[in-house]
């Protein structure tokens, strides 16, 4: 994989349009996503992306690895935001922006006092829709994910905690080519799976009970996001076998309705009146419907209550819905799913 | 069951009363973890705690509301779906709290404009000024968490054969940390082999072992939510090169010294300089290309830099890592850490 400057072509594009003359940017998922380069921490660089020129602020220990990696970048060596401001006198910009709710409270403040503009969303709007070299790596991604489920279900056997199937669950997908994990691995025996962010435990696997496993890998930077919910050992009982074909169904025909410029409160709508309509227990619905993936886990367009994200042409989101009843069980269903012209089409498979 | 630790509650009190406050917003996920006394939140501005003057209030996304609710019965807890600044602006109007303050070190622009336009005040870095000094109770775990960790390095050694690659012996460490107990890694475990050591961060890849090369493992583990951390460089067949022995010994004794000289009251720059100027002496100074430490405790960077630009002092009970290294690009590098903890009488390792 050769890192690539395309994402900084588009953003710079977006610049030209919206007659902005550079743009600070400090979060670690911009960094990633428009220098095409990995960072290890959010604190290793600053961006600032003029509509010609991208300056990365950084660590002489990265200098090597940027030098030959990342040769559209042009390096400087401090992480002084005020140095930011400095470049910005120096190349006589008029007006530079960032985001308030990517950007820290005193860098925000600094940026403010030497006059840039507030402007949110711009690069999670870029963000939105997929490019194809995007799409393939959450693909591959996607596919480790589901392919570590089969196995897995293989190797499940009573007695093993959540903590160590959690742990073989991860070996699985870094034995399959995942570089690292999406978010931490929720494995959940029993009841803990009516927690949606159950925390594992050292709680074992016990013959007839329900599994709830919610998880993920990185592939080139990129996530992908699938939780499956199935009975262990012997006949699963009457109100699992309910309660799931509900959440199932659910999923499915969210699935078959999402449809381009859609928004995400509308298809979180079909999802929730269906589980309604269906059973009356929406209110055991406790989450959203889904959420879009990429570089980061959780991000625009949101497939929820009062969402107005649209969904677009390769927007890549999850869809998941789930039931749960404290003290007893949860199941959720999820895949994670491309956005075409012909309708969402599941990369976890 | 997680019980709220009554120690941390008192001195969060005993805070709020020392800067004249009687409300303070908590946001940043690993100072929630070192209140809530575990990993609650999956990501960033999934929750928000008020702590005031008599008691706790909790703004956490719906979906943790049940769950949290029979976890922690002594805090209020209210779902949230949107505008979460808001709610804890509502609720501190509701409680009449008059001296409201958030960290500005910790909030997004957004959230701290917010804050301000609800006229609450800009204090910096009170959770990390309980967070730097360890209480018994938390040296207690980054002791157990650092020995898992020592123990390792006798485990691995007897693994490294020609042959094997980067990735498999990161994958023993971390199963054998695991093994012992951790929940975790600290971080991502570094293992290289040969040149590869030349680039600080390089991460594990399938790089094959082979005999006369120096290796470098730079590890560490999450036990019982706080982090260990350890780097050893060492070299792999009969005699290490001379160039090898060289810099290790450098290293080493850079390592070494700012042990032993690091006193109760220094400042983080001031150790540094022990190391950086040992290092200068021996004309590898500008291949010292990183810090001499970083503060340690539930995250494995966390404040108490033994940097050049820490000028504050280093007080009692504060956990940090010393782990200078000389990097030869083309060739290889060496780095060698241990952590510690300030007592009145200087350092003490963690161990």
């Amino acid at each position: 994989m050769k890192n690539s400057d395309e994402k900084i072509k588009n953003f710079q594009k977006y610049l030209k349009l919206q007659k902005i003359q550079a743009f600070a940017v400090m979060d670690y998922d911009s960094l990633n996503y428009l220098s095409d380069f990995h960072f290890s921490t959010q604190k290793d660089a600053l961006l600032l992306i003029t509509q010609t020129k991208a300056f990365c602020f950084t660590k002489e220990l990265y200098a090597i690895n940027l030098r030959k990696a990342a040769p559209y970048l042009t390096l400087i060596i401090s992480l002084n935001p005020a140095d930011i401001v400095k470049k910005v006198k120096e190349l006589k910009i008029k007006n530079a922006a960032f985001d308030p709710e990517l950007i820290s409270y005193i860098p925000g403040n600094m940026f403010k006092k030497a006059g840039f503009i507030e402007m949110t969303g711009e690069i999670s709007k870029l963000r939105e829709v997929k490019l194809p070299s995007e799409i393939s790596k959450i693909q591959k991604a996607c596919q480790i994910s589901a392919k570590a489920y089969e196995i897995f279900r293989k190797k499940l056997k009573a007695g093993i905690t959540e903590i160590e199937a959690a742990k073989m669950l991860e070996e699985i997908m870094f034995s399959l080519g995942g570089q690292g994990l999406a978010f931490e691995t929720i494995m959940a025996f029993g009841s803990d799976g009516a927690n949606p962010h159950h925390v594992n435990s050292k709680r074992k696997l016990k013959n007839n009970e329900p599994v709830l496993m919610d998880y993920g890998c990185k592939y080139g930077d990129y996530c992908s996001d699938i939780t499956r919910a199935f009975w262990y050992g012997g006949k699963p009982s009457k109100e699992f076998t309910k309660i799931y074909d509900i959440v199932k169904s659910a999923h499915d025909i969210t699935l078959k309705s999402a449809k381009i410029a859609m928004s995400g409160n509308e298809l979180d709508a079909v999802c929730r009146n269906y589980i309604e309509e269906k059973s009356g227990l929406s209110k055991h619905f406790i989450h959203s419907t889904g959420h879009s993936l990429g570089i980061a886990i959780h991000e625009a367009p949101f497939v929820r209550i009062n969402s107005a994200d649209i969904l677009r042409e390769n927007s890549v989101f999850t869809i998941e819905p789930g039931l749960y009843f404290e003290g007893k069980l949860g199941v959720r269903y999820e895949n994670t799913v491309l956005l075409t012209k012909t309708g969402a089409k599941i990369l976890t498979k | 069951m997680p019980k709220l630790d009554a120690s941390k509650l008192s001195a969060l009190k005993t805070l709020l009363k020392k800067n004249k406050l009687d409300g303070l917003i908590i946001s940043d996920v690993k100072d929630l973890k070192y209140i809530l006394g575990k990993n609650i939140f999956f990501f960033q501005n999934e929750g928000i705690l008020l702590a005031y003057d008599k008691g706790l209030y909790l703004a956490a996304r719906s979906l943790y509301k049940i769950p949290l609710s029979s976890e922690y019965p002594e805090i209020k807890i209210e779902g949230f779906d949107y505008c979460r600044e808001n709610k804890i602006i509502e609720t501190a109007k509701k409680l009449k709290l008059k001296n409201v303050a958030f960290d500005f070190n910790k909030e997004m622009y957004y959230s701290g404009k917010a804050y301000i336009k609800a006229g609450f005040k800009e204090f910096a870095s009170l959770i990390a000024s309980l967070r730097v000094s360890k209480t018994e109770t938390e040296l207690e775990i980054m002791r157990r968490s650092a020995k898992i960790v020592y123990g390792a390095l006798p485990y691995i050694k007897k693994l490294l054969k020609i042959g094997v690659t980067e990735k498999e012996i990161a994958a023993k460490l971390d199963d054998y940390m695991m093994s012992k107990g951790a929940s975790g890694t600290s971080f991502t475990t570094l293992v290289s082999f040969g040149p590869n050591g030349a680039n600080p961060h390089h991460m594990p890849g399938d790089f094959k072992l082979k005999n006369n090369m120096p290796i470098m493992l730079d590890f560490g583990c999450v036990y019982q939510n706080y982090c260990s951390d350890i780097t050893r460089t060492f070299w792999y067949g009969n005699k290490p090169s001379a160039e090898f022995k060289k810099i290790f010994d450098i290293v080493k004794t850079a390592h070494d010294k700012a042990a032993k000289e690091a006193k109760y009251g220094m400042t983080g720059a001031q150790i540094d300089a022990i190391a950086r100027s040992q290092i200068e002496a021996a004309g590898y100074g500008k291949y010292f290309t990183h810090r001499t430490g970083h503060g340690i405790g539930i995250e494995a960077h966390e404040e108490a830099d033994i940097s050049r630009l820490n000028k504050n002092k280093i007080g009692l009970n504060y956990c940090f890592s010393i782990e200078p290294g000389i990097y030869l690009e083309g060739k290889f590098g060496v780095r060698y850490e241990d952590c510690f903890y300030m007592t009145k009488n200087g350092t003490k390792i963690l161990n």
